[in-house]
């Protein structure tokens, strides 16, 4: 228990005292990397063991009694945490460099950034729901000062503005929840809620669905993940990497955790999560194909993924809510383990595209090509992210989502047709977010990094980017191919985390342990099978140089190429109603035309029809009280003096 | 592990990929009024292939090298978990089809990624085509294939030739609308008319053939091998669906290696028989698939209704 808070400490007091030296970066990484240490000794041991162990101390005023109870799920979520927090610090160490030689002041950036790590590592600790909202408020500022880094720009501002308040509407649901469950049951203890929603089980319902809201729009479901594709593209990549692969995951710690507070959820409600979880993978893949910027794309990739935790918690929740309990185990483990793969290939990509991003100076890969060749260490870790995003053999997002549809079969075994009928339609649905997957991101590797160079920046590129960069994003890849091909170790480590949610002994009895050590066989094998291929077919290669064949003509130029859009032009005829694109034509005109350019990108319908009308209509009810704040002084403190004679009054009145 | 089965499977595996791309190409000279080449050219063409040296850009990067190796090492992974002569399978797991699918996903992958890298207009326009065309087939086989494995509760690849057997009046309705849909899937993922034309290297009407358009030597050869096996692979699958499962083994073997033959023959017809379609249509005729996964869902469930009541 020391150890953890000491890390706490340690993230903290390096944050605050270390980040304006000059070598900040570095000490950070070490210190980092010695908290996460700290922070995994205790975690494992829980892990395996599976006894949670409390700490409880006592804070003045309304906080009173604050519990920090570290269990299985809880240390699942801190060894996310405390790893992925360390790779992003070594990955910041260059890509700050550019920025710190050009005297650009990192010193509150970096504070920032260990008080994200300390945050999110306290949101998942805490069991008190009033530290826990300090947890999380400490989490939302941090990452949003993090986010404005560049704030010189104007759409990163706005960006930021626009989490800023997401963010804040997520917290009022959840406080809405809390306040609630704390009213009915007169304490702030989480355990306490526990036993109150076991004895009045009427609650649960208003209750998963206020604190669902506000968790879900953090983790960026569909219809409130606008501020997703904004917010990453504009943080600079360890930050989106930081962000995307952990702090949305927060969102998915607290939806686990009322869940286990909850205990049996109403099967409408798990209904209406799965039904949510598949809109928001379909809707972030589709609309990921339309994105030509590459930090955008990664952002709805992260919306989809998330759907694909959903689907698998929704079954989950069937499962609880029928009592199948290998629904319950698999669908819960398939979702829990899709949360630790994603944190590993997501920030592997958002690394990947700030490698991109250092080198060639811009995210629009209409513009880029051929990069494999400068940067071939960024160009295999992209891939091997690429190939474990959509869920291809043998790496881990395989695993995951095998277990995911493995679980659904199960569940359709049974007799209950609705309950078929939901799980065949996410069946279905989670086969084309695959394939699509795959188009997408056949489009972002081979656009970026294969062919010829589109245009000079990406042609300017002289060679990889720095040691630093470079080995975080070996690192994540390793992980990748490792979780891919001994998943049943993985399993077997976690798998207290996902006796959380069913009763004792379910989980032993219940997990496909088989299942997972057949596919783990089988990804070992794909695995050596392709490479000794690859060996054998070493020694007999026997080439020649030549240009491909440019139907004749003689010169191949780099425009011939497919671009991005070109790619996926066919797929998005087909489903053209979902979008709307703006164009953005000046076409030749006269006989010597001067200028023609075309240009053209994607808005997010659901922004465009639902949520930009619902804001114009509070500007316009709200532009009738501007009146109210003219910017007149004397207005001003007029007010000040209304207030003190009100509040005279009142409590003369009060005496009476 | 029955040895002979084995053996005869593996045989199989080795000749009739290539016995039957002769067989196709034989059918449609006999419906052109003209003799074709032998039924055995392929295996020529192959060992021809084989002795030739690999003409390789300067402008593709790695995965141009590996791509066509990673493409025939995947086909054969995915060789594993189908049931071919007898009923036999390599391996036999839950969620076979999933893995399938899956691994020979895997293969598409690199492979599309090869024809970005030679950096051409053609192989984009293929690589393009090919990952369209794959998202419409796909979620259509889930349904199709879990609906089977729900409705003979069991869930390997092995329902499917159980579904055959069943004697249950539904699987009667069952067996033809899948075998239609998975005739579909074939054409659509090994490239054939009405879909694609193996034959012509006109960039209006090529998928598959432009994505190795810059493929030579021992790479061409091992994607040769591949798509032959893979339209043997879809083969095997629809033969059983159709041939019943209690046979004895060599009389098995024997019908096995007739209908895979025949199936040819049969793709061979509809080659002659139909032209390639428009772009759009493709998407359309593609698309086909998705009604027929869905009537053949309607029947599962109207089955576990039954069962229910």
């Amino acid at each position: 228990m020391s150890f953890i808070l000491a890390a706490i400490i340690l993230y903290f007091v390096t944050g605050v005292f270390l980040s304006r030296h000059k070598s900040a970066t570095m000490f950070l990484s070490g210190a980092n990397f010695v908290a996460m240490i700290l922070v995994l000794i205790p975690s494992v041991r829980v892990l395996v063991t599976n006894c949670p162990f409390e700490l409880n101390f006592f804070l003045p005023g309304i906080i009173g009694n604050v519990p920090l109870r570290f269990d299985a799920l809880s240390a699942f979520f801190a060894i996310i945490v405390a790893v992925t927090g360390f790779l992003a610090t070594v990955y910041a160490k260059g890509y700050l460099q550019p920025y710190i030689d050009k005297n650009k002041s990192v010193g509150s950036h970096l504070l920032f950034f260990n008080s994200l790590i300390c945050a999110m590592f306290l949101v998942v600790l805490v069991q008190n729901a009033l530290f826990f909202l300090i947890s999380w408020e400490i989490m939302s500022i941090s990452s949003l000062f993090l986010v404005a880094f560049e704030s010189e720009k104007p759409e990163v501002l706005k960006a930021s503005v626009k989490y800023f308040i997401y963010m804040h509407v997520s917290v009022l649901f959840i406080i809405a929840g809390f306040v609630l469950l704390n009213i009915k049951s007169g304490s702030l203890d989480f355990a306490a809620f526990a036993e109150f929603l076991k004895n009045n089980p009427q609650y649960s319902n208003i209750f998963l669905f206020l604190t669902f809201v506000g968790f879900g729009i953090k983790a960026g479901f569909f219809p409130f993940h606008n501020w997703l594709p904004d917010a990453h593209p504009a943080a600079p990549s360890h930050v989106s990497g930081l962000m995307s692969g952990v702090m949305i995951k927060t969102g998915i710690y607290g939806i686990l955790r009322m869940l286990a507070l909850v205990g049996v959820p109403s099967p409408a409600l798990s209904y209406s999560v799965l039904f949510i979880a598949l809109v928001s993978a379909l809707y972030g893949v589709l609309y990921a194909l339309a994105q030509h910027d590459l930090k955008k794309l990664l952002a709805y990739h992260s919306i989809e993924n998330i759907g694909i935790i959903g689907v698998g918690i929704g079954c989950g929740m069937l499962g609880l809510a029928y009592n199948l309990p290998l629904l319950t185990v698999a669908g819960f483990s398939g979702a829990l383990l899709h949360v630790l793969n994603h944190s590993i290939f997501k920030s592997l990509l958002f690394f990947g595209a700030g490698a991109v991003y250092n080198k060639t100076h811009t995210k629009n890969i209409e513009l880029l090509g051929g990069l494999a060749r400068k940067m071939p260490v960024t160009a295999v870790c992209f891939l091997i992210g690429a190939v474990a995003i959509c869920g291809l053999p043998p790496l881990n997002g395989f695993v995951s989502e095998i277990l995911i549809y493995f679980s659904m079969l199960q569940g359709m075994l049974n007799h209950n047709i609705i309950l078929f009928s939901a799980l065949m339609f996410s069946f279905a649905g989670l086969a084309f977010v695959g394939v699509m997957a795959i188009l997408c991101f056949t489009k972002a590797y081979g656009i970026v990094f294969s062919g010829s160079a589109r245009s000079g920046l990406s042609k300017n590129v002289k060679s990889d980017v720095s040691f630093s960069m470079k080995s975080s994003m070996v690192v994540l890849a390793a992980f990748c191919l490792i979780i891919g091909v001994l998943p049943k170790y993985v399993v077997g480590f976690f798998k207290n985390s996902f006796a959380v949610f069913s009763a004792e002994g379910d989980v032993q009895k219940y997990l496909p342990i088989n299942f997972i050590d057949n596919v783990s066989n089988i990804a070992l094998t794909l695995c050596a099978v392709c490479f000794a291929a690859l060996v054998v077919r070493g020694f007999f290669r026997n080439d020649r140089g030549f240009e491909v064949w440019g139907c004749g003509y003689d010169k191949l130029n780099s425009k011939m190429q497919y671009t991005a859009s070109s790619f996926v032009s066919s797929f998005l005829e087909i489903t053209k109603p979902l979008f709307i694109k703006k164009v953005d034509v000046k076409r030749p005109e006269a006989i010597f035309p001067t200028e023609a350019h075309y240009g053209s990108h994607v808005e997010d319908i659901e922004e465009e029809l639902l949520i930009n009308p619902a804001l114009r209509f509070d500007k316009q009810l709200l532009q009738k009280f501007r009146v109210l704040q003219n910017g007149n002084l004397q207005q001003y403190i007029l007010y000040g003096l209304i207030f003190l004679v009100l509040m005279l009054v009142m409590t003369i009145l009060a005496e009476c | 592990m029955n040895v002979f089965l084995f053996l005869m499977n593996l045989i199989f595996l080795a000749v009739l990929p290539f016995v039957m791309l002769g067989v196709i190409k034989k059918t449609k000279a006999f419906w052109g009024g003209r003799k074709g080449p032998g039924v055995f050219q392929p295996f020529f063409d192959f060992v021809k292939l084989l002795k030739k040296e690999s003409v390789i850009s300067p402008q593709t990067t790695f995965v141009f090298r590996i791509a066509p190796t990673v493409l025939f090492a995947t086909t054969l992974a995915a060789a594993c978990f189908v049931p071919l002569a007898g009923g036999f399978t390599l391996v036999d797991v839950d969620c076979a089809f999933v893995l399938f699918s899956y691994i020979l996903g895997f293969g598409k992958f690199l492979s599309i990624i090869a024809a970005l890298d030679t950096g051409s207009s053609f192989e984009g326009m293929g690589a393009s085509r090919e990952a369209c065309f794959s998202t419409l087939v796909e979620p259509a086989f889930f349904i199709i294939a879990g609906s089977v494995c729900i409705f003979t509760k069991n869930l390997g690849f092995e329902s499917f030739s159980i579904l055959n057997s069943f004697g249950h009046t539904f699987s009667l309705l069952i067996i033809p609308a899948a075998v239609a849909a998975l005739f579909i899937m074939l054409l659509v993922e090994c490239c054939r008319v009405p879909v694609d034309d193996p034959n012509t290297h006109l960039e209006l009407t090529m998928i598959h053939e432009v994505m190795i358009l810059d493929n030579s030597g021992v790479d061409l050869a091992l994607i040769t091998w591949s798509s032959a096996i893979k339209m043997f692979l879809y083969s095997a699958l629809i033969i059983n669906l159709l041939l019943p499962s209690v046979l004895p083994d060599g009389l098995n073997c024997l019908l096995f290696a007739i209908s895979v033959l025949l199936i040819g023959v049969v793709v061979g017809t509809v080659e002659s028989a139909t032209a390639r379609l428009r772009m759009l249509h493709v998407f359309e005729f593609v698309f086909i698939m998705t009604p027929i996964a869905l009537v053949i869902l309607a029947i599962a469930v109207i089955k576990m209704y039954r069962g229910l009541a």
